[in-house]
């Protein structure tokens, strides 16, 4: 798990490997460290291997506080990621709700222009 | 932790694994599946179903099967090959499948529908001798 931070000041939380109820809590804590911290937020998953239902979890929980905050929040899962790691995004319909965009530009633009819609019906 | 391998041309379980109801061992029943999944020449794309279909029915055992004792007991892990499909079966000895209401803070509650999205078949009953859940999950082979 590393922060770094995109060309526009937004941070960058890249993953890598796998990620599973092990490493949720964990993520969860600098999930909400860096809500807190203020700059908007993209979590880049493209180095993972497999993530499971505790780390969607874990981003549909810091979506959640960037919205209470104000603060933008992205996901970016490049398409030559492992296919299991989009398809999870996919199957679940996350993809518009998180939002996963395709690369750090577009998710960077995302972050940017404010927290995630708030939808009534966003739940899964 | 207590591991059998066997190779059986029926639908024997070919893996039968015994492991303490931990985070830290989903990665452990993965590590087995996908290296069980070379031998039985199981195509990638349905290993990376199982793989994450067995992942959110051990995680439903450590987050809900013992939850209220002092300590997690076990979660056992059984894979029966047949010649078109592969049973994969989660097993532990808590209190059962009990209606529960949400858990929004850390649980979104995705385990079950990814596990019906991903097998071709699922069955959840009580264990065999009146404790516990048994989740058996059926994947379709090529």
């Amino acid at each position: 798990m590393r922060v770094g931070s995109a060309e526009s000041g937004v941070n960058v939380l890249a993953l890598e490997g796998e990620h599973d109820i092990y490493t949720a809590a964990k993520l969860r804590d600098k999930l909400v460290a860096l809500i807190d911290a203020g700059p908007s937020l993209i979590v880049d998953l493209s180095e993972t291997t497999f993530v499971d239902s505790s780390i969607l979890g874990a981003l549909l929980n810091a979506r959640q506080q960037a919205i209470e905050a104000e603060t933008g929040f992205a996901v970016c899962v490049s398409p030559a990621a492992e296919p299991a790691v989009r398809r999870i995004f996919e199957m679940t319909g996350l993809i518009e709700t998180l939002p996963v965009l395709e690369t750090l530009e577009l998710a960077s633009a995302a972050a940017s222009a404010g927290p995630p819609a708030n939808e009534n019906n966003s739940d899964p | 932790m207590k591991t059998t391998v066997t190779h059986e041309a029926d639908s024997g379980a070919v893996l039968s694994l015994t492991l303490p109801a931990q985070p830290v061992n989903v990665a452990v029943v993965r590590q087995a599946m996908t290296g069980l999944a070379e031998s039985l020449e199981i195509d990638a794309r349905i290993l990376a179903d199982i793989n994450m279909a067995v992942t959110e029915a051990c995680t439903n055992v450590i987050l809900h099967a013992y939850s209220g004792r002092e300590e997690n007991g076990s979660v056992e892990v059984e894979v029966r090959p047949a010649r078109r499909r592969v049973l994969v079966v989660v097993r532990d000895a808590g209190h059962g499948f009990l209606p529960r209401p949400m858990q929004r803070d850390t649980s979104w509650r995705l385990g079950l529908p990814l596990i019906a999205a991903l097998a071709d078949g699922v069955e959840v009953t009580g264990g065999p001798d009146g404790t516990g859940t048994e989740v058996r999950m059926t994947f379709d082979l090529p």
